[in-house]
């Protein structure tokens, strides 16, 4: 960080976030029923890790996500994992990520989770710790891409003086990801369309990869095959679909029947084994916030592994032990409705009045399934650029870990940070901002 | 890339045609404004019947805040640079990033004009943008039909606003020729009868402009 100093990124952070700003870099948000395009603010400092560090986090990143892989092939073909006990059936069946219409189904190659999103912070005592993991359609490895290529241009001295690992091939490891599950065909990216908060990621990396963004209009099925319709009627067959259509929407003969954005029987055509669906339908199961606490089980049953990487300590109020000790260190708990993402339903137990309180323990006692409850972890702060100035912020750390031929995690990340001092929410919905994540090469 | 949908042909030729538009009105609408500076209010009636737009403004101001900056007015410039990133943000994967953001640079121009006492200043800017924007799709796009595709959008509305503003056969003349020569190779499906009236049109002595405006608009 001393060295950094003395060169000149952080002072071009301006200048990176008017580039930034130039390729409309940004992300969607619903106000008021209104769908409004945000600038998702950038800080030149990045989050650095050596090799060391990063050696440990990919080792961990990989038993985690081929665990999880192994146990989302189990929960819809021969389910293990219930007869013997680890996880109780309701944790499954409960689960809105749980699919009934996946039951059976042999994806390409038995691979569920093709681009897995895990969120870690790192706590003062320098352990890691997974918050999350992001199974369905997982965003923001485009973020850091851009950031870099930007940065690069605004400062090459920095990046003469410190060797940084490239982060960005990301778009030619997707395509190998989407390209060794292919069926035959064309690979596509597959959005709901411009008013999704994701957009910008869609047609970068799109781009990117020189493959069609399509939309639902562009696709069709016809004989178990699913095919790209082109402008003179020709039509393509598509092999490997890289979906950032959430699993409800997908198609309206097998999900929701009121999905305009889906495409008819391409759920059919997977389950014939002629598409590639990416990520899988059905992963929600295993990214529930309920299911993360047994994600350590998971290693250990399918792996016969030690975790290398560990949870936050968590607990469920379904068991009577865990309720008993959240019902007694409520005020020091932060509390998570699994049922929601993106940083909302999550509550702190000190910031709540006696009557919030006293409604959200009813809730917890009449609804144990519902939620998790989490030690707050005192995690580490990152320095940002402010008023020409530094000052810390609360920061946490979304890994990208690839499932191909191998796995493989990519050597950078999305390093998401709290713009607010009093705040532990880093997402962009909620105003955060961004940094790249550098792994040192030596 | 080789494949492309229907929907973004669509999107490449009205790209192309907003893009004029906000290219040629803008410069109009630099010189009615410089004209207003001394005159202070009139003309501006005149102005919009030659571009065949309602005049709702009551004033001369309101027209000169509105017909550039109004978000409201569909008629207005930024509606149709609006129109035009809509359009663009769309197309990021088949016409690339750094073209896309001459679009994007215009929109953030226009929007800045508008807190400015002095905006033909700032529609330099704006202009530069569109001109980069023509020719970045020659320089970076290698997909032949899809800088087709815009060059002809360009040029049909070209042709239009030409029809609507009766410029000099010439002029006329010269945009009729080149769409003829492009539209062959976009892969569009137009309307070949349409191209040969144009053509037989621009060589009458007396140019029919109501009948060009007809002609191009039923050209796809």
């Amino acid at each position: 960080m001393d060295m950094m100093e003395s060169l000149d990124l952080f002072e071009r952070t301006d200048v990176v976030n008017s580039l930034l700003a130039r390729y409309g870099v940004k992300f969607g948000i619903y106000k008021n029923n209104t769908f409004h395009e945000q600038l998702f603010p950038f800080d030149a400092i990045p989050r650095i890790l050596s090799v060391q560090e990063f050696e440990y986090l990919e080792k961990g990143l990989r038993q985690r996500v081929d665990a999880l892989n192994l146990f989302l092939w189990d929960i819809y073909n021969k389910k293990h994992i219930l007869r013997d006990k680890v996880i109780p059936e309701e944790f499954i069946y409960a689960s809105s990520g749980y699919l009934a219409q996946c039951e059976g189904i042999q994806p390409p190659k038995a691979i569920y989770s093709h681009i897995s999103g895990i969120d870690l912070v790192q706590g003062k005592d320098s352990e890691w710790y997974i918050l999350e993991d992001n199974l369905r359609v997982p965003s923001g490895a485009s973020y850091p891409m851009i950031a870099r290529e930007l940065c690069r241009r605004s400062s090459p001295r920095t990046f003469q003086a410190i060797s940084v690992a490239d982060n960005r091939a990301y778009a030619d490891l997707l395509k190998r990801t989407l390209e060794h599950v292919n069926t035959g065909g064309l690979t596509v990216v597959y959005t709901p369309g411009r008013y999704n908060a994701a957009y910008f990621e869609h047609s970068y990396l799109a781009e990117k990869m020189r493959v069609p963004l399509v939309t639902c209009s562009d696709l069709e099925v016809e004989n178990d095959r699913l095919y790209f319709k082109d402008y003179s009627g020709k039509k393509e067959q598509v092999g490997a679909v890289y979906r950032r259509v959430s699993d409800d929407f997908l198609d309206p003969m097998n999900f929701r029947q009121d999905s305009l954005i889906g495409v008819p029987h391409i759920f059919d055509v997977y389950r014939k084994g002629n598409v590639a669906l990416v990520n899988a339908p059905g992963n929600g199961v295993a990214d529930d916030k309920g299911i993360y606490y047994f994600v350590p089980k998971m290693i250990e049953y399918y792996l016969e592994q030690e975790p290398i990487l560990h949870n936050a300590p968590t607990y469920l109020p379904y068991y009577r032990q865990d309720m008993e000790y959240v019902l007694e260190h409520f005020d020091s708990l932060v509390l998570k409705d699994v049922a929601e993402a993106g940083g909302y339903g999550v509550t702190f137990g000190s910031s709540m009045t006696a009557g919030q309180k006293e409604e959200f323990l009813r809730l917890i006692k009449s609804e144990p399934r519902r939620f998790i409850a989490q030690e707050v972890i005192d995690f580490c702060d990152l320095p940002i650029l402010e008023k020409g100035g530094k000052v810390d912020r609360k920061a946490d750390l979304r890994a990208f870990v690839l499932s191909g031929e191998e796995t493989v995690v990519w050597k950078s990340g999305l390093t998401r940070f709290s713009r607010n001092p009093d705040s532990f929410i880093v997402n962009s919905s909620q105003g955060g901002g961004f940094k790249d994540t550098w792994v040192l090469n030596q | 890339m080789g494949v492309k949908s229907v929907e973004n042909m669509d999107r490449l030729f009205w790209l192309g045609r907003y893009s004029e538009r906000v290219y040629t009105t803008l410069k109009l609408y630099g010189q009615k404004f410089d004209s207003m500076i001394e005159e202070g209010t009139g003309g501006y009636d005149e102005f919009c019947r030659s571009l065949d737009i309602p005049n709702v403004y009551d004033s001369a101001a309101e027209f000169r805040r509105c017909y550039p900056f109004g978000a409201d007015d569909p008629n207005s410039i930024y509606s149709n640079l609006i129109r035009a990133y809509d359009n663009a943000i769309e197309l990021r994967e088949e016409i690339g990033s750094d073209t896309l953001s001459y679009i994007q640079m215009a929109v953030y121009e226009l929007k800045k004009a508008a807190g400015s006492n002095a905006p033909m200043i700032e529609f330099q800017a704006i202009l530069d943008d569109i001109l980069a924007f023509w020719g970045i799709v020659d320089d970076m796009i290698e997909d032949e039909s899809t800088r087709n595709i815009i060059k002809v959008g360009k040029r049909v509305e070209r042709i239009d606003l030409y029809g609507r503003l009766g410029v000099d056969r010439t002029a006329m003349a010269r945009e009729v020729h080149r769409l003829t020569g492009r539209i062959p190779r976009t892969g569009l499906r137009y309307q070949k009868q349409v191209v040969d009236r144009l053509n037989e049109l621009v060589e009458q002595p007396q140019l029919d402009y109501p009948a060009i405006v007809r002609e191009i608009e039923r050209i796809l």
